[in-house]
């Protein structure tokens, strides 16, 4: 029987003499595993600001939903597409746009992927979502993808604007990973980091941003 | 793509009078240099974060065949398809079997530098399926049908102008500009409608982590995420030493990885794959592919030399860096990586006989391994193949020099190392150099040696050796020798 070409290259690897793995070298743990919890906050909103993202600190669910109609405001938002995860779904979201005339749309409003992918490629003029973490390092907001947390929603839309629980605030990538990826039985099959709007400096290093995805960003940090 | 790497000193020829170019080459050392410092002194010791990237790499090679079986168990536990190629046909095949099997015309791909190896868009095409790179630069470097000027701004090079007729004629553009921003929307509404409507999407990776299986990739535009979010195929290729251990390690390669790339503290989007969409799930990849690609890197593997070359992380780090590339640019490198770590890889995949001018392009500075994150040796490499090549290595397919140029160094060995013989060397071919003198110093010898006078002068032979003029003063016992120690 012909050998397979898995069989082949890993036939083929194992066949050399293994040599030593060297011991890992220490090295000193990042500045930012010392902040204190507003610390890191500062260092999320300082970070983030540089990358251009937008960040405003509000109270409670209450003031976001104020400064999200601020937003829809300044923007003339009439149809924006959200998520229906729990930091999203504690606003009610629906009924604040049926009071604004705003149309509300969720992944829940259609009954197939086309459809639903129709809607937040050419319709909706921003994606609300919620935000698993916040990474202070660098001003990272970390995301796991979902049910409730689709993917195209933070990508498509212009304009995409995060909520995130400052209880969700950590101070660096591992932190965030190792909560998510620690129970093997319920890995989410796609998690994103995202540090500021979508950019590019492909054309003669001339940066700027909104290149395939948000050109804005705007993070409302709750608490 | 059109392999090119023998032309190597007619293309650089051509690119060193491109000034267009040029002007844009003179000023990246430097400006990726500040960026670079600035970002990796967020570290609290750099050194020791680079040493860090360092030894993962170092592990992964090690441990290679281990971590890949991991990484493919880990990845079909979350439902992903894991398929091995031995060689470029085969990855390029398996592409297409997947792009047949669900009917598309045009697949979406993300910027991938191992897809640039195997020529798949060029296999695409010939059975009839358009491929769109999706990363701005590589979709106009593609539609210009040019290799990669640089490994993270492919196109980088090319002036507005040039781009502006491209837009016209190639991306539905209706209004010319120059203007990099205006060009670059036109470029995310064209491409915008091809997200839209894809069933396939096709992306590299940058690591895959043996304890999950998961796939990571950076970027910053946001199309590699539309590839992974839109299509409800999803293909990811990778070549084999993109393995790492695990997901901390991950984490660390990606803070070095954005830090050596662009002088970047993180890239925009990293995004990470476990497997396909789960049920109930309306976007994402109903089937997720990895293609895990080989192209003669498992021989390579056999090689304790040539293998440190998979440690390799394809940050560009060293293109940024080295004094060679900021003269001649990405296209004399002639393949899919270019600046020394394609002077590293090239070689070994295809074979040093047809990449002669590729490992002796380099003035061995040492730049390149000095910013390193996975701790590639490039002038130990290079200094390696050459003797390699010069040995006529079968495995390596070294070509081995001309016969006079081989006749000639075999009796410079032996006189060189034979005092005798070099005395009397000395001897008899000072006359014949010393002819050439003019003023003190020789410009050109004609006849075989006049290549070498190309970019050097040699001094006159001496009047007398070293050993003569020791001698002549161990008879002197007293006295100011400083007119012996003049004496040329």
């Amino acid at each position: 029987m012909e050998q397979s070409a898995r069989e082949e290259i890993l036939g083929r690897l194992r066949g050399i003499p293994k040599t030593a793995v060297d011991h890992r070298p220490d090295m000193p743990p990042l500045r930012e595993r010392s902040l204190d919890h507003e610390e890191m906050i500062a260092t999320f909103i300082e970070k983030l600001t540089l990358e251009e993202g937008v960040v405003c600190r509000v109270r409670d669910g209450r003031e976001a939903v104020v400064r999200i109609t601020e937003i829809a405001a300044e923007e003339g938002l009439q149809r924006v597409m959200i998520s229906t995860d729990d930091v999203v779904a504690s606003l009610d979201l629906p009924a604040w746009g049926r009071e604004q005339g705003i149309a509300v749309l969720t992944s829940r409003d259609f009954g197939d992927r086309d459809s639903f992918r129709d809607a937040v490629f050419d319709e909706a003029e921003a994606g609300i979502t919620g935000v698993d973490y916040a990474v202070a390092e660098s001003g990272t907001l970390v995301i796991a993808h979902d049910t409730n947390q689709p993917r195209l929603v933070s990508l498509a839309p212009i304009m995409h604007i995060a909520l995130v629980s400052a209880t969700r605030i950590v101070a660096t990538y591992e932190q965030a990973v190792e909560a998510m990826y620690a129970d093997t039985e319920h890995i989410p099959s796609h998690v994103t980091f995202t540090t500021g709007p979508s950019m590019t400096a492909d054309i003669q290093g001339r940066p700027f941003k909104g290149m395939h995805g948000p050109r804005r960003l705007t993070v409302i940090l709750i608490g | 793509m059109k392999i090119r790497t023998a032309l190597f000193n007619e293309i650089a020829e051509k690119e060193i009078r491109n000034t267009y170019a040029r002007a844009f080459l003179k000023a990246l050392p430097a400006t990726i240099a500040a960026r670079r410092k600035a970002v990796m002194d967020s570290f609290p010791d750099p050194d020791a974060a680079q040493a860090c990237g360092q030894a993962i790499r170092a592990e992964v090679v090690a441990r290679l065949p281990e971590l890949l079986e991991e990484f493919e168990k880990n990845a079909l536990a979350r439902g992903a398809k894991v398929l091995w190629a031995r060689d470029a046909r085969e990855a390029n095949e398996m592409v297409l079997a997947i792009a047949r099997e669900r009917n598309v015309t045009y697949v979406t791909k993300g910027k991938s530098m191992v897809t640039e190896e195997i020529g798949l868009n060029d296999a695409l095409v010939e059975s009839g399926i358009e491929p769109f790179e999706t990363d701005l630069g590589e979709f106009i470097a593609q539609q210009l049908e040019r290799p990669p000027f640089h490994i993270v701004g492919p196109a980088i090079n090319v002036p507005v102008e040039e781009v502006c007729d491209l837009f016209m004629e190639k991306a539905g553009m209706d209004e010319p500009t120059t203007d990099p921003v205006e060009l670059g929307y036109a470029a995310r509404l064209f491409l915008r409608d091809k997200f839209h409507h894809v069933a396939l999407g096709v992306t590299g990776v940058n690591m895959a982590v043996a304890e999950t299986g998961t796939i990571i990739n950076l970027e910053n535009e946001g199309n590699i995420r539309f590839n992974k979010s839109s299509p409800k195929t999803q293909v990811s290729i990778m070549s084999l030493e993109k393995v790492v251990p695990t997901m901390a390690d991950a984490m660390h390669l990606t803070r070095l990885l954005s830090r050596n790339c662009t002088g970047q503290k993180m890239s925009a989007y990293v995004s990470m794959d476990s497997g396909p969409k789960k049920p109930g799930e309306i976007d994402g990849p109903e089937k997720l592919f990895i293609i895990i690609v080989d192209n003669g890197r498992s021989e390579i593997y056999g090689d304790p030399v040539a293998r440190e070359a998979l440690r390799c992380i394809r940050c560009g780090g060293c293109l940024n860096i080295c004094p060679v590339y900021a003269k001649i640019g990405g296209y004399p490198y002639g393949w899919a990586y270019s600046g020394p770590m394609g002077q590293v890889l090239t070689p070994l995949l295809l074979g040093l006989d047809r990449t002669q001018d590729l490992y002796r392009a380099c003035t061995l500075c040492g730049s390149c391994r000095e910013v390193c994150p996975a701790g590639v040796d490039h002038p130990s490499m290079f200094l390696y193949y050459r003797s390699k090549d010069v040995e006529k290595d079968r495995g390596l397919r070294g070509k081995k020099r001309p016969w006079k140029e081989s006749r000639f160094f075999g009796l410079w060995s032996r006189a060189v190392t034979h005092s005798a013989l070099w005395n009397l060397g000395v001897r008899l071919v000072r006359p014949l150099v010393n002819r050439y003198s003019e003023g003190g110093v020789i410009t050109t010898m004609g006849g075989y040696f006049k290549g070498w006078f190309r970019t050097r002068n040699l001094p006159p032979i001496a009047d007398k050796t070293f050993h003569e003029r020791w001698k002549g003063l161990r008879r002197k016992t007293t006295g100011n020798q400083s007119g012996e120690n003049r004496q040329q």
